[in-house]
């Protein structure tokens, strides 16, 4: 037991007594220290404390959910008074069947590096300065602007059927935008890292990432309107599929029909060497928890099967509706848990599968095609369609990568890019959630400026 | 909780900042989502807390406490002057905060009905009925997501120049999303009604119509083709060109951006950036708007922004730092999302001013183009000079004739060029779109607008 969990406890005792019978509690703490360089000068050094608890009330299946900044005692009462007579405001609704049983919970290896709790912020600043170092080491990088973020998070989570359970977790976050100018042209570059363990070489490697393409991205040309092979990095690709299986597959918009997955249950959504999992076991990804935002355990499944979708995301609310168990895919939101959101359906990690490919494998026989590195649009989940702005991409010509692409779309269906990946890399990395390595679109409509 | 304040910037102060402020804040609010007919959630919000921020010589500390004990509020302070000198100490620029004249101010936004006054019940009410005027619309209307937001925050902005402005403001929004299904085509639409005010607001004609209005985008939507993609000449709604506002060119010229080195308008002031017709402005001080604020978030008085006046960039976006190390005077742009997080330098109402044309002659002139309504999202990324953002639908314009309707269409441009290819602006002005502009993980309420205007040579993204 510790404090925390006494307290989630005792805040589920008092809203029994208060007359709510079925009901969650979380209790939270996180401490999150940033340091970050604007044009490759220290700028700013913060630190945020961040106590707080969430309580969540079923009264005939309608929920009230209040949170409060302070643990003192007349205000949880007031908080939970208000979640009580807020769950009695609402309609009743016959879907919900109740929140999780306890049951025994297995720690996940990897969610908390005490040399992560341990950094001081001047050790962070000189983490951050190797960044900046290594991303300015070329003539033509004008300005780096980055930030390095360490947080440590402990929770406990109780439920009115006698469930508890705690967890620390850490999170360790570099984040790098280099700005290359040659003459009147100028372009940047961005990367990221982001893992539950400290990894001292990550500001080196996003520094010389972010130098990189920002300097790639000095050379570009205008792209034709076609039709074009696309290579998806795994930036591109993680931040789409985050959004097109994390929506997609989420079992409330499936419900709701609001989803171009709904119906699709053991249909083929995909090209035969598309796999896509959702692991919540992975060791130091910043999705992996030891039980869900309502206390289920972790469960890796595959989402993707060959091609075949295999399984919808389920909280406890819509599994129960359907008739299933929960997939385990209740989450408080983020690698250190928040207690002010009510819990939504979302994955843990997504992972999909590697290949064999080579990144000159998927380029070497395209005569003319397109690598996409960053968008950051969302598919319309209702249709799947997909139309982005490629805010930095290459022309792939001769089975090379050249210049970069200014002022450009890619525009297809999700259900027909996913039938045309026709390479899978096999190098992942994570990305927005994703671990994915780079996938090879055999078509998709671009549309260009020339 | 004047003297509070005033004991803690003391305190900074005595332990070495130059400059020291601080946002103490209250904040309660309730946000009720209903699906279908059922409430999927009522929450609340009971917040209170304090973020103090100081700075040395050229470096930031910002601390942040879930508390309001004199203590608390001390341990911030310092922890606050420990990492600003954590970051002089290894900062490469040196630089001061220019003083202000002191500014002792109490603010309260316009409220008839305090949200914390009306019944959550009455809420609900409200809620459901807008539900049920989407569903009520048309039976092929599958399925409804209706949802409330309200805010009421008390704030103190104290700094040691002496400023201390206390603001009460208090904002609500409603917003609905409708799904049409027919033929195994399922579309969306969705509308909004924010401002800042009480919940007397929720009784207004165009709060009642928001369901409606969403329903109705979403049928209409259900006959639309997937748009083409190539270069096209385009007329926008007035809710796309407050977003072409505000995406390709509001961001870019944000002070902070044009300091770090990432925006490139860095170095443009006084040159032509757009058709001479065009005058871009960011206002934070129209009232009843929800990107409304008298006061910024340190205490600086909010005045409008002039971007761009007849077609040359005229100004930009200040914060105290910004204005400072440019030689600027403040100009009331500082805005943090609460207490928890330090202020960087936002929008408000951003939007390209009317000018004489008939939004008909726009498209009447046109032999061939797309005419684009209703935004959905932008982004920008100002040192690439790149942005995008997203309509709810797009028409054919043939011989200038509107036609054949398109769904999710993406436009993108290029900051410095977009606006030079403007050709022709409408006089029928709106100020008509709120919603949140995220930047750095804060969001901030805005509102976007502007008349219709016609734009050449934009390239749209699409599937066909």
């Amino acid at each position: 037991m510790t404090e925390k969990s006494e307290l989630a406890e005792e805040v589920v005792e008092l809203v029994a007594r208060l007359g709510g019978r079925t009901c969650d509690v979380l209790v939270a703490d996180a401490r999150v220290t940033t340091a970050e360089v604007e044009k490759s000068s220290i700028k700013q050094a913060n630190f945020l404390a961040d106590p707080g608890i969430a309580i969540r009330v079923f009264e005939n299946g309608s929920s009230g959910f209040v949170y409060c900044t302070s643990q003192i005692a007349a205000e949880v009462n007031k908080a939970a008074e208000l979640a009580v007579s807020q769950a009695r405001a609402g309609i009743p609704d016959a879907d919900f069947k109740g929140l999780p049983e306890p049951v025994p919970l297995v720690a996940v290896d990897g969610l908390y590096d005490p040399k992560v709790a341990a950094l001081r912020p001047e050790e962070a600043v000189d983490l951050l300065l190797l960044l900046v170092d290594e991303a300015s080491a070329d003539d033509r990088i004008s300005s780096v602007n980055a930030g390095l973020t360490v947080s440590t998070g402990e929770v406990a989570l109780a439920n009115s059927n006698g469930l508890v359970a705690t967890q620390k977790m850490t999170s360790f976050d570099v984040f790098a935008e280099a700005v290359a100018r040659s003459g009147d042209l100028m372009f940047s570059g961005m990367d990221y890292a982001s893992s539950r363990k400290l990894n001292p070489d990550s500001p080196l490697t996003v520094g010389r990432s972010a130098k990189e393409h920002a300097v790639k991205g000095l050379k570009h040309v205008k792209a034709q309107t076609g039709d074009y092979p696309v290579v998806l990095d795994p930036l591109a690709a993680g931040y789409i599929l985050s959004t097109a299986i994390g929506g997609g597959a989420n079992a409330e918009n499936i419900q709701r029909k609001r989803s171009y997955l709904a119906g699709r249950l053991g249909t083929v959504v995909g090209s035969e060497n598309l796999s896509i999992y959702d692991d919540p076991t992975l060791e130091w990804a910043i999705g992996s928890t030891s039980f869900d935002g309502e206390g289920v355990g972790p469960r890796r499944k595959a989402v993707i099967d060959k091609g075949v979708l295999k399984t919808y995301l389920y909280d406890s609310y819509t599994a129960g509706k359907d008739s299933v168990e929960s997939t385990g895919n209740s989450s408080r939101g983020g690698a250190i848990w928040s207690y002010r959101h009510p819990p939504v359906i979302s994955f843990a990690n997504l992972v999909v599968q590697s290949g064999d490919a080579s990144l000159d494998e998927m380029i070497e026989d395209c005569d003319k095609g397109v690598y996409l590195r960053v968008t950051f649009d969302s598919p319309n989940l209702a249709t799947g369609e997909f139309s982005c702005l490629m805010m930095e991409s290459y022309a792939i010509e001769d089975g090379d990568i050249g210049p970069a692409i200014r002022q450009s779309t890619m525009g297809i269906s999700l259900l027909d890019m996913f039938s045309k990946i026709d390479l899978i890399g096999s190098s992942p990395r994570h990305a927005f959630g994703v671990e994915t390595p780079a996938l090879r679109i055999s078509s998709a409509k671009i549309g260009g400026s020339g | 909780m004047e003297d509070l304040a005033e004991a803690v910037i003391g305190h900074a102060l005595s332990l070495g900042a130059e400059f020291a402020d601080l946002r103490i804040e209250t904040i309660s609010g309730v946000n009720i989502l209903v699906m279908d007919g059922k409430t999927k959630t009522v929450t609340a919000r009971i917040e209170k807390g304090c973020g103090v921020r100081s700075f040395v010589g050229g470096g930031w500390g910002f601390a942040v406490c879930n508390g309001l004990e004199l203590s608390e509020l001390k341990t911030a302070a310092e922890i606050s002057v420990r990492l600003a000198k954590v970051s002089r100490e290894k900062a490469k620029l040196s630089f001061k905060i220019e003083s202000t004249k002191p500014i002792r101010k109490t603010i309260e936004y316009p409220c008839r009905t305090a949200p914390s006054t009306v019944a959550v019940a009455d809420k609900l009410s409200f809620v459901l009925g807008l539900d049920k005027s989407m569903s009520a619309h048309d039976e092929r209307i599958v399925s409804r997501s209706a949802s409330y937001d309200d805010f009421e925050g008390d704030r103190i902005v104290a700094n040691s120049f002496g400023t201390l402005v206390k603001t009460r403001e208090t904002w609500t929004l409603a917003s609905c999303s409708a799904w049409g299904k027919s033929d195994g085509i399922v579309q969306r639409g969705h509308e909004a009604v924010g401002n800042v005010g009480g919940f007397e607001l929720m009784h207004t004609d165009a709060a009642a119509r928001c369901g409606e209005e969403a329903a109705e985008l979403a049928i209409r939507l259900l006959d639309s083709k997937p748009v083409p993609a190539g270069k096209f000449t385009c007329v926008l709604d007035n809710k796309m060109t407050g977003l072409l506002a505000h995406e390709a060119f509001g961001h870019a010229c944000e002070a902070d951006a044009i300091l770090a080195g990432a925006s490139v308008l860095e170095g443009m002031e006084g040159k032509a950036v757009a058709h001479e017709d065009v005058t871009l402005v960011d206002d934070p001080t129209v009232s009843e708007t929800f990107g409304f604020f008298p006061y910024d978030w340190e205490g600086v008085k909010s005045t409008k922004h002039v971007l761009i006046q007849d077609g040359v960039l005229n100004e930009f976006m200040h914060n105290l730092e910004t204005s400072s190390r440019m030689g600027r005077p403040p100009n009331g742009a500082a805005r943090a999302d609460s207490y928890a997080s330090p202020p960087i330098v936002r929008m408000s109402n951003t939007y390209i001013s009317p000018g004489n044309a008939k939004k008909d002659e726009l498209i009447g002139d046109l032999k061939e183009g797309l005419l684009i309504k209703g935004g959905q999202y932008g982004y920008v990324e100002p040192a690439k000079g790149q942005f995008m953002f997203k309509c709810d639908e797009a028409y054919q314009i043939k011989d200038g004739v509107v036609g054949q309707r398109y769904r999710d269409a993406i436009l993108t441009g290029l900051i410095q060029e977009v606006l030079k290819d403007v050709t022709g602006i409408a006089d029928d002005f709106e100020l008509i779109d709120p919603g949140y502009c995220g930047k750095s993980g804060q969001d901030a309420r805005t509102t976007d607008g502007g008349p219709h205007i016609r734009v050449e040579n934009v390239v749209v993204g699409g599937l066909t």
